[in-house]
């Protein structure tokens, strides 16, 4: 186990046994344990919250939904029929999973702040309509928790583990911090699997994330629900430990922003972050209040808005995300050295060119009045390397994006052999990814925030299982890619020569058959440029199949069996590099008719 | 008493009063390209400042507005020359918390200052019903929607002839373009984060005979003024005002024929079915902002 | 003394140079051209010199003052305008407001009317469309406007950015037409075009850059006729 996580839950468990057992000891138990209970129910919405807003950076400001939904559930079954909260509980974590799917389906798609805005109007619609059906819900007056009810042989007393309703404080601090666990718990899971690291990707990039196959919906939907299951338990239980519920404090948007706000001021994304923001404001909003007496009403609020405007100002990356380097400069280097690059075997053949396994057919797109692509229809063969070449502004990468998937064609079609042998048409460019198209992007789209082993490791996800495995195949295409001493570097803080090979290091990771290469070239130096085409024919001569969009004249003619010229969208000629090169057309494409005129 | 033409006329006067809120959120959203959270808590504080300066000093609620829009423009100029401006080129997360954060701050300030308690600026003109037509309306909703469309027109004709106007557009249309003109492109921002505000503390003089200031009254109207702006077209300021009037009309009439605490459920519903199947808004034009 | 002046200049984006070392003179009335790969960082220079990019060293110079410090809005104030590579108009505003806004700097408001009919004799095509959106032009109709923008502020030097970018054979034609306008107008021009031939015929000097360094200079013509100019360019 690494340092920091036994630093972790060593913090954990004091947090636990300060309320429960030290506490008590030396000071009024009754309002300490209040307090810790409240810090514990924050921090395990705030850390639930984080699966969706921090993960997978989708900012909601609606999940008091889940939280009222979960008290709700619980609350009424208790009254209307006598059903223990743990088995409401269950059931308003399952309302509140749906409800969550339900909701986000449609907004996702939303960026930024139309999402968060779309999440607040839905809480707004919930609370309304809790208030108006008051038949159901007891409206606006809210309801009480009920202590007693009427049975057949009696009253009967509903307090006890049954009802999770107690005379003694430690058992909610104890049922708090459980709840506490286990939303640490599902999120450091989370985290570390295949599943967290693609909401990463989704958060960073979402084109780069559908590029790697990831289906970018799918799993921010599957966010959703596990986060508003999370929530609805917390709710459920704070409900009945409030003694009563009432629209406004349940569906509230002040608690929903709050929620929000420890995420970010702990660190958004990490899984401490929102436990420590809870833990950093919770307590200064108490002190001061406590210091100024009950009067200063607002003062708390006054403290979390002046805390999280000055955080997104000097520390946006929140304070978990601001310590950690130095925390892992303590807790000494968290990963292995790469291994040695792997020793490449010159003898292995060329495989001979096969069938066709990519077709395009009258590809025609517009923007507009601009027809970007043009009637374009191209064949890739199996282990063939096609070029494509044409000035700037010609439509290349316009045709890539139909290609993969990236834009739908106005005219034409795309049609893909997959493993099986069979001619598909994916809609979706995750769908291409998995019918095993891999491509990079001209314009390099890295999942800036994560490491250069992270960015590779989600390729690496398109076929790996498990997160050691994604590990052992970062750093086998690392090396191929010379990207092998830079594993543990951010990013962002690559050079455009080592984004480049990052590119094509993700792509290359998710084992492609076909590979769609934009100019991952240019810019480069000679000498790279040299490795870079090594680096082609390397991946040539490993079965797959590629297309390469250049305009490094030296290296597409050495790279590609056949060559494509594409001039204002469409194809102005084709053929080997030797007869493209002789080509006037081509000449004429680049420099101008009157260059032809004058060399002729 | 026909009830139909009065839910219309007091639905278009109630949408008068939200158009003036509207715009300044739009004008904001379109040029800045934030989403200025905390844009009801401005009207808040214009509230309660339309309350402190009839209340204490005397001054007619109307005749506030000239300090309040002064002060107003000063206060979202600040807000965007020292916590939006830092962040421009920040996740667009970190600029929305950082709204969020200072409308916090500000409910909470009002809540120390002021408590939760009720305040109205007293004019009790404003309130006595004008007849007409078998139709009865408050003067102070006819006075809001006179100012509302004026200021609205006056805004307009500043962005379309005026140099500066121009210049704040051009920001909009093509950021990356703007600076090769000689633009001074944070300088604009600054004034037109000024310019969004400075409308909230028009409104809230002109309405602060109508609504009393509270802590939170801000939540509702901002809530509302995203319905309106995402209705309208996000940056749109002639869609802010069609979205204001829609709004208006439902509010009055879905209050009627609904149920009173379900107008709200009803417009934010038209908002989600906006938001999810014409992104752009009833009349703007995609990225014409 | 060189109207405008890049010493010793090195600049880029994050951690990535673009720039190295990069000596650049352009002398009143000259037209000046910079020829290189895709890549090469030719786009840099102009915006280094416009203050969109900062040089991280060396001196940028304007009638020998070092502005090297100098933001957009100021470069622009001091007479220096570029038209940028993607015509980058204000597409939701008619093509008069943005001749205007090309006069955005205060010292060429007053004269916006003389200064419009002057452009506009020009480029007769522009003046037909006046009062149409930007945006619903053709493309070479929109690279028309944004070099008659450039012009409304009467620059002592224009700087063009791949003018004949994404536009088809005939309408590159018709942009070069235009561009020798300007030249005959007397305006000083600084040009980065794909199109060598064209350009390098009318240069009266050009620069060759290989990543981000100068390689080579001369007279357009003789650049015109060095078979190094070709490898450099076109990469073959």
């Amino acid at each position: 186990m690494r340092p920091l996580s036994i630093a972790g839950l060593a913090a954990l468990a004091l947090l636990f046994a300060l309320p429960y057992w030290i506490i008590p000891l030396i000071a009024d138990a009754g309002f300490w344990q209040h307090v810790f209970v409240t810090i514990f129910v924050y921090a395990a919405m705030a850390t639930a919250w984080n699966i969706v807003g921090g993960f997978a950076g989708q900012l909601s400001l609606g999940h008091t939904i889940f939280y009222g939904i979960g008290a709700y559930a619980a609350v009424l079954l208790n009254q209307h029929f006598g059903i223990i909260p743990w088995f409401g509980m269950l059931a308003g974590a399952a309302v509140s999973a749906a409800a969550g799917v339900l909701v986000s389906w449609p907004c996702l798609r939303l960026r930024g702040p139309f999402y968060t805005l779309s999440t607040i109007a839905f809480l707004e619609v919930v609370r309304l309509l809790a208030i108006h059906f008051k038949d159901f819900t007891g409206g606006s007056a809210g309801i009480p928790v009920p202590m007693f009810a009427t049975t057949a042989t009696g009253m009967e007393q509903r307090i006890g583990w049954a009802w999770m309703l107690f005379r003694e404080r430690e058992n909610t601090v104890l049922i708090a911090f459980g709840l506490l666990v286990l939303c640490i718990a599902v999120a450091t899971l989370i985290r570390r699997s295949r599943f967290g690291y693609a909401l990463l990707a989704v958060r960073e990039r979402e084109d780069a994330a559908e590029a790697v196959g990831v289906n970018t919906t799918r799993v921010k939907l599957a966010a959703v629900a596990v986060s508003a299951a999370l929530t609805s338990l917390v709710g459920s239980f704070h409900g009945i430990y409030l003694n009563f519920i009432e629209p406004e404090t349940m569906f509230s948007l002040a608690t929903a922003i709050q929620l929000a706000m420890f995420a970010l001021i702990g660190g958004l994304g990490t899984v401490a972050g929102p436990v420590a923001g809870t833990l950093l404001v919770v307590p200064i909003a108490e002190a001061a209040r406590g210091w100024l007496g009950a009067t200063a009403n607002g003062l708390h609020g006054l403290v979390y808005g002046l805390v999280l405007v000055g955080i997104v100002l000097t520390m946006p990356q929140g304070i978990v995300g601001a310590l950690k380097p130095r925390f892992a400069l303590w807790a000494g280097p968290a990963h292995r050295p790469p291994p040695a690059a792997p020793a490449r075997d010159e003898a292995r053949a060329r495989p001979p060119i096969g069938e066709p396994i990519l077709e395009a057919r009258n590809l025609t797109r517009r923007f507009g009045g601009l027809v970007a692509t043009n009637d374009v229809s191209l064949t890739l063969r199996e282990g063939e390397v096609l070029g494509i070449i044409g000035p700037n502004g010609a439509g290349k990468t316009t045709l890539f994006n139909l290609l993969s998937g990236f834009l739908p064609p106005n005219e034409g079609s795309v049609r893909v052999r997959d493993a099986s042998g069979q001619w598909v048409t994916p809609d979706a460019p995750h769908g291409f990814a998995d019918a095993g198209v891999g491509r990079t992007f001209q314009i390099v789209q890295p999942f800036a925030g994560l490491s250069v082993r992270e960015n590779i490791m989600l390729g690496a996800f398109h076929h790996a299982r498990s997160r050691a495995e994604a590990e052992a195949e970062a750093e086998r295409v690392a090396a191929l890619c010379g990207l092998g001493h830079l594993l543990d570097l951010e990013a962002r803080s690559l050079t455009v020569g080592g984004a480049k090979r990052l590119e094509v290091a993700r792509a290359l990771a998710m084992r492609p058959r076909i590979l769609l290469l934009d100019e991952v070239m240019a810019g480069l130096n000679p000498s790279d440029v040299a490795l870079a085409v090594e680096l082609v024919r390397t991946i040539r001569d490993s079965g797959v199949s590629i297309i390469a969009i250049e305009h490094v004249m030296a290296a597409i003619m050495a790279i590609s069996d056949r060559i494509v010229v594409i001039n204002s969208g469409r194809m102005i000629a084709e053929g080997s590099p030797e007869a493209i090169a002789k080509d006037r057309t081509v000449i004429e494409a680049y420099l101008g008719e009157e260059y032809v005129a004058a060399s002729a | 008493m026909e009830v139909l033409p009065q839910l219309i006329v007091n639905g278009l006067l109630l949408g008068g009063a939200f158009a003036l809120i509207s715009i300044g959120l739009t004008l904001v959203f379109g040029i800045v390209r934030v989403v200025n959270f905390a844009h009801g808590e401005l009207f808040m504080a214009g509230l309660f400042g339309a309350w402190l300066l009839s209340s204490k000093v005397g001054l007619t609620p109307y005749l506030a507005a000239v300090p309040l829009v002064v002060i107003l423009f000063a206060a979202g100029a600040a807000m965007q020359r020292f916590i939006i401006q830092p962040l421009m080129d920040a996740d667009p997360h970190i600029q929305i918390f950082a709204t969020v954060g200072v409308g916090t701050a500000l409910i909470n300030l009002a809540l120390i200052l002021f408590g939760a308690d009720i305040r109205t600026s007293e004019l009790p003109w404003a309130r006595e019903p004008v007849r007409f037509a078998g139709l009865s309306v408050a003067r102070g909703f006819l006075v809001a929607f006179a100012v509302s469309m004026v200021a609205t027109a006056a805004l307009v004709l500043f962005l379309k002839r005026t140099h500066l106007g121009r210049a704040i557009r051009a920001v909009a249309q093509n950021r990356n373009a703007a600076p090769l003109m000689g633009i001074d492109v944070p300088r604009i921002y600054i004034i037109t984060f000024g310019i969004g505000s400075a409308c909230v503390g028009l409104a809230a003089a002109v309405l602060s005979p109508l609504f009393p200031a509270f802590p939170t009254v801000g939540t509702y109207f901002a809530l509302t003024a995203f319905v309106i702006v995402v209705l309208g077209g996000m940056g749109s300021l002639e869609g802010a005002v069609a979205g204001a009037l829609i709004i208006g009309l439902v509010d009055s009439l879905a209050g009627y024929y609904v149920a009173p605490d379900l107008k709200e459920v009803v417009y934010f519903l038209i908002f989600l079915l906006i938001l999810v199947l014409k992104p752009a808004g009833l009349f703007g034009v995609r990225g014409s902002e | 003394m060189s109207l405008l002046r890049l010493e010793n200049v090195s600049a880029g984006y994050g951690a990535v140079e673009v720039l190295s070392d990069v000596t650049i003179d352009v002398a009143p009335g000259e037209v000046v051209t910079i020829v290189g790969a895709n890549g090469a960082g030719k786009t840099t220079i102009l915006r280094t010199i416009a203050g969109l990019v900062r040089p991280r060293s060396g001196r940028k110079l304007i009638d020998g003052r070092d502005v090297s410090a100098l933001k957009p809005p100021a470069i622009v104030d001091l007479g220096i305008t570029l038209v940028p590579e993607g015509r980058q108009l204000f597409p939701f505003m008619s093509v008069r407001e943005n001749l205007m806004l090309g006069a955005y700097k205060p010292a060429a408001r007053a004269a916006i009317p003389e200064r419009m009919e002057e452009v506009l004799a020009l480029f007769p095509r522009v003046r037909e469309r006046l009062d149409q959106y930007a945006g619903s032009l053709s493309g070479g109709e929109q690279q028309m406007v944004a070099i008659a923008r450039g012009m409304m502020a009467n620059p002592r030097l224009l700087m063009f950015d791949e003018p004949s970018l994404g536009l088809a054979p005939m309408i590159v034609k018709q942009v070069f037409e235009i561009v020798d306008r300007v030249v005959a107008a007397g305006t000083t021009v600084l040009i980065v075009e794909q199109n060598i031939y064209h350009t390098l015929s009318i240069a009266t000097r050009g620069y060759v850059l290989e990543n981000g360094r100068i390689v080579m200079q001369d007279t357009g013509p003789a650049l015109l006729r060095d078979p190094h100019v070709r490898r450099a360019y076109l990469g073959v």
